[in-house]
């Protein structure tokens, strides 16, 4: 058994190909980044960018729910869900901003061509983009954020960044200082949740990121997630086809968002592996109070390393749970209902939160080692907290969740 | 909105020198440390834009002569009553603008405690070293050598283990002493120092604590070599990195006091760092009250600003609340340390144990609501030029330093409950 396995997840919900995926994956992951990072540090052109060529094109993440007729694996059941968690708790163990944009991917798959809400016309669309290529697609979604001028259309309270107005067969789209959730200098495809104008019910329209009239800010520095090279955004009168409309109202929104959190999700369990692997290491070899005392047999951080397995035992269900509640729409309902979008909520913050806490312990237990880059450590601190911030404000998803089990109207 | 200035000041303990000084500082801090601090990170290892800031702090200014006697060029506030609770204000406004920065200028003063605060003043050593501080106008760094490769925090645990796993070794050769020795993460190393500090033994594996021994070295002493500074998460402005020390030779009396007295002050060293880290965990909040209020009256929610959503205003006032207690948690710790008439020796284990409890119980509580206030500035929150992102990363590292949480646990406890085997 090696380490990893110590964390229970339910394997045999898994199919031998999700297996044989995880641990391919695994030593890719091992081979192609956690091997240089030492010497590459993040450095996006050198490891990330070829890291997820790899992981998108060869390993085959961004053909993984097309049809085989549009050229994909057609894996697009609901049981993909734990190839999901499979694929992307391994992507995270060794870089979080890796297993971020995959999730974007692999999201946006799932919103489109599983089986049950198969969406033929924009599968054929957009398809070749994500099968045909040798580079990565990169993905990106554009979510209410909070505005900054009073008056904007509302979802959820927060602002919606991008206005559509139809015209015909076309959507012309607008909107400035529109902050992406993932790689705005790079993205290839933005999935963006506009308001249109003169109606109350939004869209999700896919906007290819070569179209006239989107323009991206310079990329900002951030505290984590070196893959997601992120920029803001300014759509001017940027027109794309009718057909470029994915869906309209909540449900599919729903849907995408909860795929998109259990691959967050995913990518925190990841991230908590690494953390273990790491502490591991110094719990073994340390030798504190002089007197050949093992770190971890000394009684105080001993404990704490207790709490952190703990934690990351949790994360590692959760995010399998998750997976479960997408598998089984029959037992749990569709993930484009409240319901279901609001547990993937909920797991997805749980796992968030206490991926910060886990690895906060284990910074303790390090001290500055913990804090300096050649130990590896804070490089999942610096992500974990900066994919937290990206989910929104987890003391406004509280109403979400009071929203669904309470059933409060204002907030 | 209210300003950084409506939070409490234990006005009991002011002095007139306070305002004035704390009013020089924060100048100082938003002519030539805000404006620049987004680069800091990528201006890690060569301070092009760091180094500016800290000369005219430390060498213009004169920061670095705070500690010394007048009559040798100094300020001579090692001989005040409230020292310390101008150091609380001078690394309180540092830390609002750049907290490495601030530890960087803080080690600056903290070894020469040792030398320069009464009642245990080296003259011999002040007036060795008090020209290479007061006679410039640029930046002299020291550094405190503690932590060793094989123990870490071990060298800081002095009542547990009295010194008995320090490795560094000071051996007597006729009048001088010859250290060997590793030492790493110590601030102001990688290159910078220029004085150090060294924690020595002078009978390797004793647990006498009359065998540890806290040895002055100048920097540019042959066999003395600094390593590169380590690349970390956050703190930028504060180097650290290894100190090899080769059949280092200094005259007997570099040392700091002598046998049982330099172990004893160690005490102080350790309590002062940790009231300096109360301070500087209030200066980092102070700053991230600035901007968090900033970003919540401009962004709207639910049609309203931000901070006049109810959840949201709660969160603000933890933060705020937080502020409150961690100013007076810090100030109390200062008081304690300027009046040991009334509060015991400031090397006393009632006094550090009392100082590590305010330490890290403020340090935790910044750090939850440093966690917090990024959370709700959603993506923003992690954007390099809203500030806050910095101060969180740097935060983090307030609390591992000084043998980190656990250490202060373990010495609260064993103040507290009198344990004898932690």
């Amino acid at each position: 058994m090696n380490d990893l396995e110590l964390f229970p997840y339910p394997k045999h919900r898994l199919q031998a190909t999700d297996l044989d995926l995880a641990a391919s994956l695994k030593g890719l992951v091992e081979k192609q980044i956690m091997d240089k990072r030492l010497e590459l540090k993040e450095d996006y052109e050198q490891l990330l960018k070829p890291s997820l060529g790899k992981l998108m094109v060869e390993i085959g993440l961004q053909r993984m729910f097309w049809p085989e007729k549009l050229g994909g694996e057609e894996h697009n059941e609901p049981g993909a869900a734990y190839t999901v968690v499979a694929a992307l708790e391994q992507v995270g163990r060794a870089d979080i901003g890796l297993a971020f944009q995959a999730a974007h991917s692999l999201a946006l798959q799932a919103a489109l061509a599983l089986e049950a809400n198969y969406m033929e016309q924009q599968c054929a669309a957009i398809s070749p983009l994500f099968c045909e290529g040798t580079q990565p697609l990169i993905v990106s979604f554009i979510l209410p954020a909070f505005a900054e001028e009073e008056g904007v259309p509302e979802w959820r309270g927060k602002g919606l960044q991008v206005k559509a107005r139809r015209s015909g067969d076309t959507w012309e789209l607008n909107g400035a200082k529109v902050r992406p959730t993932c790689s705005g200098a790079d993205a290839d495809l933005f999935g963006v949740w506009c308001a249109v104008e003169g109606e109350n019910e939004p869209a999700f329209i896919l906007v290819p990121g070569d179209v006239p009239g989107l323009t991206r800010g310079e990329e900002f520095l951030k505290t984590g997630l070196a893959a997601s090279r992120n920029a803001d955004l300014g759509f001017a009168s940027v027109k794309v086809p009718a057909s470029a409309c994915a869906w309209r109202g909540d449900e599919g929104l729903y849907r995408l968002l909860s795929w998109y959190y259990l691959g967050l999700a995913a990518a925190a369990s990841g991230a908590l592996l690494a953390t273990y692997e790491i502490i591991k290491e110094w719990g073994d070899n340390r030798v504190i109070k002089g007197r050949g005392q093992i770190f971890k047999e000394n009684p105080l951080t001993g404990a704490l390393m207790g709490e952190i397995a703990k934690d990351i035992a949790v994360v590692r269900l959760l995010a399998y749970n998750l997976a479960e509640i997408l598998a089984e729409p029959g037992a749990y309902g569709d993930a484009g209902s409240l319901a279901v979008f609001t547990s993937a909520l909920i797991i997805v913050h749980q796992a968030y939160v206490a991926a910060e806490n886990t690895i906060h312990h284990t910074m303790e237990l390090m001290a500055s080692a913990g804090y300096a880059k050649e130990w590896q450590l804070e490089r999942y601190w610096r992500d974990v907290k900066t994919v937290q911030c990206y989910l929104g404000a987890y003391e406004l998803a509280k109403h979400d969740f009071a929203r669904w089990f309470y059933g409060t109207k204002t907030l | 909105m209210r300003t950084i200035d409506d939070f409490s000041l234990p006005l009991e303990y002011t002095t007139p020198l306070l305002e004035p000084l704390g009013n020089i500082v924060r100048d100082w801090a938003e002519r030539e440390v805000i404006p620049f601090r987004r680069e800091y990170d990528e201006d890690w290892k060569d301070h092009r834009l760091i180094l500016p800031a800290m000369d005219k702090l430390l060498g213009v200014y004169g920061l670095q002569r705070f500690l010394w006697p007048e009559d040798l060029g100094g300020w001579g506030m090692g001989k005040s009553n409230y020292f310390y609770v101008a150091v609380y204000r001078l690394v309180e406004e540092m830390a609002r603008a750049d907290s490495g920065m601030c530890v960087a200028i803080g080690v600056v003063l903290w070894p020469i405690v040792y030398i320069t605060v009464e009642p245990h003043v080296n003259r011999r050593l002040c007036e060795e070293f008090a020209p290479m501080f007061c006679q410039t106008d640029r930046a002299v760094f020291s550094c405190m050598a503690m932590t060793e490769p094989q123990g870490g925090s071990d060298i800081e645990n002095v009542e547990l283990l009295k010194g008995s796993t320090i490795q560094t070794t000071a051996v007597k050769d006729g009048d001088e002493w010859v250290i060997n020795g590793h030492k790493l993460w110590p601030t102001n190393t990688g290159g910078v120092a220029d004085l150090m500090a060294v924690i020595c033994t002078t009978n390797p594996g004793s647990d006498d604590p009359g065998d540890i021994a806290v040895i002055f070295v100048p920097a540019d002493r042959p066999g003395v070599t600094q390593g590169e500074a380590y690349e970390k998460a956050g703190m930028a402005a504060d180097k650290n990195g290894d100190i090899w020390f080769e059949n280092v030779r200094v005259p007997l009396w570099y040392r700091a006091h002598g046998p049982g007295d330099d172990a004893k002050y160690y005490g102080e060293i350790v309590a002062s760092g940790n009231m300096g880290t109360i301070a500087m965990a209030a200066g980092v909040m102070l700053n991230i009250y600035e901007k968090l209020g900033e970003y919540t009256s401009s962004r709207i929610y639910r049609g309203k600003p931000l901070k006049e959503n109810d959840a949201v205003a709660g969160a603000l006032s933890d933060l705020a609340a937080t502020i409150e207690a961690v100013r007076m948690i810090g100030y109390q710790a200062a008081r304690m340390l300027d009046r040991p008439e009334l509060y015991g020796d400031r090397w006393s284990p009632e006094v550090v144990a009392k100082i590590r409890a305010h330490r890290y119980f403020a340090v935790d509580r910044c750090l939850e609501v440093a966690d917090t206030a990024m959370n709700l500035m959603e993506a923003c929150g992690a954007d390099r030029e809203l500030d806050v992102e910095k101060h969180w990363r740097d935060l983090k590292m307030l609390q591992l330093w000084l043998g980190g949480k656990q250490l202060c646990q373990m010495e609260v406890a064993r103040w507290f409950y009198a344990c004898e085997t932690l």
